[in-house]
């Protein structure tokens, strides 16, 4: 794998030939409005974060998956037919490693030795995502405290960093590279320079807890610890943080049929509900919101990790510290059960 | 030393003797937001606990939210609009009187975050205020704005900043803003109802149904809310945007005549939705037909409790 | 739009009007056909969840009627939905619903002749708004389960 450059007079020519053959989904709009949208450039590079997380280009939060039609006289009346993937050559650019991150931890979900789900699998394998490294990580990030890295690779095909009012790109895999090639973006060594800037941008986040004790106890001492109650006392119950979450990755299937026809889909769930874990018996085994803010804490920073090789399912991007109406900060969190006792 | 650092004060010492006096087992107040220009919820139970509180006005959640259910006696610090939430809860049997104390807070309207973004869209990185301005800073960056130019739409509007029933205050009372006139949807209903279907239609474009609105509001107190209701389903679970309408509509009804126009839903939204459009649809309703506020007073009667014979409805035919 | 014929969801009171469409049955007073009623045991149970059920699944109008303000069966009922209504109306008309799309009426169960009259008026007001093209869910994309 090599380097490339792009430099300013060939920006745009860039981001055309990336749309070329397939759709270039990229961020747009500032602040609350920045998201991903489909363009064949220019693309903007002044941006922190977008607003929602990408995991709605691969894992949409209303997905058909089948469908029938009641029209009795053609094939097939009253029977569910298979969506499918409904993928379609994409590019994505402007993924911030934190989110590429994020993706691979639903990935692990979606696709491993047990299962393989089709419509996210379409969707996740036949995009190229080419993410771009913070130089000015936002107030609100600490992905070096998750592990993470404002210059991270990880889920990536392309790490790009803006470069003399162009684009300084390091591809990580061979579709990257390709890709690269075929946007004729010239051959550099940029190996010193993104290790400088990467080591500045981690710097700027300033000294983090890296939380390393909640890896060392065991499930059950922080299960039972003592704060849970206090924790989450002002949380109000509703599905931003898991909304926004780039690697909450729960749904819910439903059904819904009118006269003509119907169709299965399944939406975003959220854990913080009530609903989420009530059962047809009545019984709710997470009854309250203590034991649902736990479960949420605990299985980002602790079931993730244990099933995906160490990998945290929380990624830094910051996205819930900022929108929490309560502001239950997971750096709060995560402190607390690095020190709590049982 | 200004205003908001009296209010703070004061608030730490009230709630200290209310606690160590075993008056109050909690109260219910303000800690300093982890992130710029937020007020995050705080529940002291020790003196030591209350060197927590704060008072800023950064202070956009409802408190009277936290009530329902909840046992034992409670302090709340509650600004104008967070007391008449609590009365209202105590008016619906949700709470009861004797075991809530309020610790009143005099109000002069509270930050807007999508308004200062709007002044200053760089990334912040922290915020300080004084009694007139906030001063923000960013990465090379420090600007002063002027509170007033970046309140919320509902504290200029504000006619009970200053708790209208309290069992102390905390500080002199404040100036109310002018009543809210409801001018802007006198514009709105000028327009075709094709017009106005379309504009209520792209105000909720963006709606995830996270639900932030209604559970950080202090009406929604349901024990199952009837987007939640399974048997039958009234409300499908994708992203209709006719489910999404229906909730909001449904919403706007069920607080018809209970608003306090505190702007909690607002402050929750992650999408900046101005989901009070529809609730101020109805206050101006309720204003006309039957001159009600709620929360004002303890012996109110919400006006979908009571009736007058001859209740003016020109409309049924 | 000459064979558009509306599709009405009436919510009669069990007390009244529900007996007025029956009277004017039996008093052989004809009527368009164009409603499906729905027997409430009163105005009060109108939940406006139900009227926001009906347009959701598309009808293209709602008719809600009941006793005459003080014939109330249990006294106070359509005092209170009364109240309620007026905040519907209002609510659904602000946010654009055609008017002419939701009637509201008292009629008892001996005015056999106003529920004629209003039964054809209701009909003809929702036809002249045309179908419920907007304030409906969306139609389900099915050309793929078609096609298989």
């Amino acid at each position: 794998m090599s380097d490339y450059l792009v430099s300013e007079k060939t920006l745009a020519g860039f981001f055309t030939a990336l749309a070329t053959g397939r759709r270039l989904l990229a961020p747009q709009g500032q602040g609350d409005d920045c998201r991903l949208a489909e363009t064949t450039g220019p693309v903007s590079l002044d941006y922190a974060n977008t607003h929602l997380s990408p995991k709605g280009v691969f894992f949409p939060q209303t997905e058909k998956i089948l469908a029938f039609h009641k029209l009795a006289d053609k094939p097939k009346a009253n029977q569910y037919q298979d969506l499918g993937d409904q993928a379609q050559p994409t590019v994505i650019f402007g993924l911030r490693p934190c989110d590429a991150r994020g993706l691979t931890v639903s990935n692990r979900v979606f696709q491993n030795d047990r299962f393989t789900d089709p419509y996210w699998k379409g969707k996740y394998e036949s995009a190229i995502k080419i993410g771009l490294a913070c130089l000015n990580p936002s107030p609100q990030c600490f992905c070096a405290a998750m592990g993470g890295s404002p210059f991270g690779e990880m889920g990536l095909d392309v790490l790009a960093y803006p470069k003399d009012q162009g684009l300084g790109l390091k591809a990580l895999t061979p579709a990257g590279e390709e890709i690269l090639k075929k946007a004729q973006a010239e051959p550099a060594d940029l190996a010193a320079d993104m290790a400088a800037l990467e080591k500045k941008a981690i710097q700027s986040q300033g000294s983090l807890d890296d939380y390393a004790t909640i890896n060392e106890r065991k499930i059950m001492e922080l299960y039972k610890a003592d704060h849970w109650a206090k924790t989450a006392e002002p949380c109000l119950g509703c599905g931003v943080c898991t909304f926004f979450c780039p690697t909450c990755h729960c749904f819910d299937i439903q059904d819904e049929q009118n006269e003509v026809g119907g169709v299965r889909m399944r939406n975003w769930d959220t854990c913080m509900s009530p609903l989420f874990t009530l059962h047809g018996s009545g019984h709710n085994p997470r009854p309250s919101k203590v034991e649902r803010v736990r479960q949420r804490f605990m299985h980002k920073l602790k079931y993730i990790p244990l099933k995906q090789d160490g990998v945290r399912g929380c990624t830094g991007c910051g996205r819930c510290v900022v929108m929490c109406p309560a502001n239950i900060d997971i750096r709060s969190v995560a402190a607390v059960m690095a020190q709590a006792s049982a | 030393m200004g205003n908001l650092d009296d209010l703070t004060q004061k608030i730490r010492e009230k709630a200290k003797s209310l606690l160590k006096s075993g008056q109050v087992e909690v109260v219910i107040g303000y800690r300093a937001g982890t992130v710029p220009l937020v007020a995050a919820p705080f529940f002291a139970r020790s003196p030591e606990d209350c060197d927590n509180l704060i008072w800023s006005s950064f202070a956009r959640l409802n408190l009277a939210n936290y009530l329902p259910n909840r046992a034992g006696k409670v302090a709340l610090v509650a600004k104008g609009c967070d007391a008449r939430s609590a009365v209202g809860q105590v008016t619906e049997n949700q709470f009861p009187r004797e075991n809530l104390y309020l610790l009143g807070v005099p109000c002069a309207g509270l930050i807007d975050p999508a308004r200062v973004a709007a002044k200053e869209p760089r990334p912040i990185q922290s915020a300080t205020e004084s009694d007139e301005a906030i001063t923000i800073t960013g990465a090379g960056f420090s600007q002063e704005i002027k509170k007033a130019e970046v309140l919320r739409r509902n504290c200029q509007t504000c006619a009970h900043r200053t708790p209208t029933v309290s069992n102390e205050l905390t500080g002199p009372e404040t100036p109310n803003a002018p009543p809210d006139d409801f001018s802007d949807l006198k514009d709105l209903l000028a327009k075709t109802p094709a017009e106005r279907l379309a504009y209520f239609k792209d105000l909720i474009k963006d709606c995830l149904r996270c639900y932030a609105c209604r559970n950080a509001c202090p009406l929604c107190y349901c024990p199952i809310c009837f987007v939640d209701e399974t048997r039958p389903q009234w409300l499908g679970k994708s992203t209709d945007p006719m489910d999404t309408m229906t909730f909001h509509l449904l919403r706007g009804l069920h607080c018809a005549g209970r608003c306090t126009a505190c702007g909690t839903c607002e402050t929750a939204c992650p999408v900046n939705i101005k989901v009070r459009e529809f609730n101020r649809v109805l206050d101006k309703s309720v204003q006309e037909n039957w001159a009600y506020e709620p929360g004002l007073t303890w012996d109110q009667k919400p006006p979908l409790t009571i009736y007058q014979p001859n209740d003016p409805a020109d409309f049924i035919k | 739009m000459s064979d558009f014929e509306p599709k009405v969801v009436a919510f009669f009171c069990n007390w009244c009007t529900y007996g007025a469409a029956d009277l004017a049955g039996v008093s052989r007073l004809d009527y368009p056909p164009n409603f499906r009623v729905v027997r409430l045991p009163c105005t009060g149970r109108l939940n406006p969840k139900f009227i926001m059920e009906a347009f959701k699944r598309g009808a293209d109008g709602v008719w809600v009627s009941g006793c005459h303000p003080g014939d109330c069966h249990y006294i106070a009922g359509n005092y209170h939905a009364r109240r309620k209504f007026v905040l519907l109306h209002t609510l659904l008309e602000t946010i654009g619903v055609e008017p002419n799309r939701l009637r509201f009426s008292w009629i008892s169960s001996a005015e056999a002749n106003k529920f004629q009259a209003m039964a054809r008026d209701v009909v003809e007001s929702v036809r002249a708004c045309g179908p419920n093209l907007t304030f409906r869910k969306a139609e389900f994309k099915l050309d793929l389960a078609e096609v298989a």
